[in-house]
């Protein structure tokens, strides 16, 4: 028989992207995001504890950017990334070692819920200072 | 009703990248995609090149992307996809394609066979000559031995997009069919073959094969017990 051309159809970016995605696809992408985010915030978090090395002066003085509000709204994100990253990983758990994967869906809607109540009550507690003055 | 479907054609002898077609026909929400796939054959076009044997869901043999996700062509009806855009049909992704929505399943088999998808049993059979086995433990396998390797669910998994090596949902399912049936007894063996990075490992609980899967069977299950079997036979 003669060997005839197939088309390769590799290429998982392509379908990664176009493929119909369900709450699956979203928790896998979003927990992949997540944590790649969260590795790069630990570098940030390892250089922003360097000035300890120049004493407490130093230190101090570093600190004193993060509470700008830009900073703060920041960290607010960060707290998100975190949230999903950690409830995400419970989810999986209990997917592999119960019967988590009968019940993904509820699962994965269960986690956004408590995400987002836990979300918007850290952003209550940042931002109560802020909140406060804005109703005075 | 006027249904347009946009299907990817390919044709090895003269086309170097696949490219798509539309045609615009009659159709009814009762049709099958089959049944449009068939009518364009039989009155448009009749170069189209597509697998189909029973066209009751049962050989597995019309795996294809319909509206973006992996299903049976004869399984899914007009009424329940969007027809008001273009249906566009692509073949499954991941496998090389030999022509239009024809794919080379050589590699979908490989891993297949690669956990023994066979009963192996070497002790002689009992006075009754039956290896028994009790409803209870039977029950056990009826939903992965509903499986039709229709290849829908290892071509929906974004392991098997980017990973060559990976083994598919479809040989993990084939493995826990075998690893948890009572007669059998090469339940270390397959599990020593899917045990390694790109075997078991690789699954992600995506679900996109549940998703896909017209048989409905719920594959990250079946998968999810073999890997708490796999960690607890360490202990």
């Amino acid at each position: 028989m003669s060997e005839f051309k197939k088309f390769d159809q590799k290429n998982w970016v392509k379908t990664n992207l176009n493929y119909k995605k369900d709450s699956g696809s979203w928790a896998w992408i979003l927990h992949r995001i997540t944590g790649i985010a969260l590795i790069a915030y630990l570098f940030m978090h390892i250089f922003s504890l360097s000035p300890l090395s120049q004493g407490r002066a130093a230190f101090n003085e570093f600190m004193s950017h993060y509470t700008t509000p830009f900073f703060m709204a920041l960290e607010w994100i960060l707290f998100a990334f975190v949230l999903f990253h950690s409830l995400n990983g419970v989810r999986i758990v209990l997917v592999d070692w119960a019967d988590g994967a009968k019940y993904h869906r509820a699962l994965y809607r269960y986690s956004i819920v408590i995400g987002l109540v836990m979300f918007f009550a850290m952003g209550y507690v940042m931002f109560s200072h802020e909140i406060h003055n804005l109703f005075k | 009703m006027q249904v347009t479907f946009r299907i990817l054609r390919f044709n090895p002898e003269v086309d170097k990248e696949p490219h798509f077609e539309e045609y615009r026909f009659e159709g009814h929400e009762n049709m099958t995609v089959l049944d449009c796939l068939h009518k364009i054959k039989w009155e448009h076009d009749g170069s189209l090149a597509f697998r189909r044997s029973c066209a009751h869901g049962v050989c597995g043999s019309d795996g294809m992307r319909i509206n973006g996700r992996n299903h049976l062509a004869c399984s899914t009806l007009l009424k329940d996809i969007n027809t008001k855009k273009p249906v566009v049909i692509e073949p499954l992704p991941a496998l090389p394609i030999i022509k239009d929505l024809i794919l080379d399943m050589t590699d979908f088999y490989e891993k297949y066979k690669a956990v023994k998808p066979y009963l192996i049993n070497n002790s002689p059979v009992t006075e009754d000559s039956e290896r028994l086995q009790s409803n209870e433990d039977a029950e056990k396998l009826f939903e992965s031995a509903k499986c039709i390797l229709c290849a829908c669910c290892t071509t929906s998994c974004p392991s098997t997009w980017s990973n060559n090596n990976y083994i598919g949902p479809a040989a993990l399912l084939k493995a826990y069919r075998f690893v948890f049936d009572t007669r059998d007894e090469a339940a270390d063996e397959r599990l020593d073959i899917i045990d390694t990075p790109d075997g078991i490992w690789r699954c992600h609980t995506i679900f996109n094969c549940i998703e896909s899967c017209p048989k409905e069977i719920n594959i990250t299950w079946h998968i999810s017990q073999l890997k708490k079997e796999l960690s607890t036979r360490e202990l």
